[in-house]
């Protein structure tokens, strides 16, 4: 309606929205944390940069629980199936997902692999759910997939001084690994700093150093996933 | 470069409201990026920039962007630490330094102006 005299002449209309930009996501991910728990599992996101060891991560805990627990895995690529043929090596359901350019997964995407993961599954039923997300430390930690437990991961290497840089993955978690700690004798890296930091972003969050490559606190991880499934 | 899937999103949530009023064309459209979003300002413009022209919809429309200030939580006495762009040392009523982000993690189309 007009401002200056109600006529009925059409003009601007304003409308507040006032709704989440990732609403979409938010609601499919509900929908997926719904369809995981129908498996009976505990789902799992994993967060890093590239070349933190989540994939030498996974495979060692594979070779550890799989006799205890039904694992299954969704490996998020921008290309290539190598992280999947890395775990199906081990002889669990895998799905590689790529997304062709994309720097995270997102619900959508997580739906897809999770009904292609449940045509892998003999008897419908999963205890653990790992959902590796594409190596990147920024754009992941944006998107909701439907999991019950975020795992953030920075291995030695890469500097204690990342959840400062990157605060939104240390926020949004409620795990920490720092990963690579038999490097530590080689590289300037304090996980007591590294811990205080992520500690002032979310002091809920949970620490833990381990090293894949020599199993040294590996089983602390273990204990970790274990006390989901219970 | 998340902004661009968020971008996305967006405009598909424009093309739903059009549609919903009536309107053929979007003028001006009021998104709040929080502090702690994860989402950089500048890319999220820029991917607006890019992807708006496509559809005759949104072509003219015009972003504004609104940053709140981010507050801080004292997790031990609870109290809120004013709107700061750094995290305070410590709490200024009681001291600790327990001090947590409030918010400021979210992305939130707030208005459209459409005819």
């Amino acid at each position: 309606m007009c401002d200056d005299c109600g006529c009925a002449a059409p003009g601007p209309k304003v409308v507040e929205v006032n709704q989440s930009l990732l609403a979409a996501n938010d609601a499919l991910a509900a929908k997926n944390r719904t369809h995981i728990e129908a498996l009976g599992a505990v789902a799992i996101n994993m967060i890093s940069s590239p070349g933190s060891g989540k994939t030498t991560l996974l495979e060692k805990t594979i070779e550890r629980l799989k006799g205890e627990l039904r694992i299954g895995v969704i490996e998020g690529d921008i290309e290539t199936e190598r992280d999947a043929d890395r775990i199906r090596a081990k002889g669990v359901p895998v799905v590689q997902l790529t997304t062709g350019g994309a720097c995270h997964l997102d619900a959508a995407l997580t739906h897809r692999g999770l009904h292609a993961l449940e045509d892998q599954l003999v008897d419908k039923k999963l205890d653990l759910l790992f959902i590796e997300n594409v190596g990147n430390l920024v754009c992941p930690a944006t998107f909701d997939l439907g999991e019950h437990q975020r795992v953030v991961l920075v291995s030695v290497p890469e500097g204690p001084d990342k959840p400062a840089k990157y605060p939104k993955a240390f926020v949004s978690s409620q795990l920490f690994i720092i990963s690579k700690t038999d490097l530590l004798p080689y590289f300037d890296f304090s996980p007591a700093a590294a811990a205080k930091e992520a500690l002032q972003l979310n002091p809920r969050l949970a620490v833990m150093e381990l090293s894949a490559a020599t199993g040294e606190g590996l089983d602390g991880w273990l204990d970790y996933l274990r006390s989901l499934c219970r | 470069m998340h902004e661009l899937s968020l971008v996305q999103g967006l405009l598909r949530q424009l093309a739903d409201l059009a549609g919903k009023h009536g309107a053929t064309s979007v003028s001006r459209v009021k998104v709040e990026i929080g502090p702690l979003s994860g989402i950089v300002v500048d890319s999220f413009c820029f991917g607006f920039e890019v992807l708006a022209v496509e559809d005759e919809l949104t072509q003219r429309a015009i972003l504004e962007i609104v940053v709140p200030p981010l507050q801080y939580q004292c997790c031990h006495c609870g109290s809120s630490c004013p709107a700061t762009t750094t995290m305070p040392d410590s709490c200024p009523r009681c001291g600790t330094t327990l001090l947590v982000p409030a918010g400021g993690d979210g992305i939130v189309l707030l208005q459209v102006e459409m005819e």
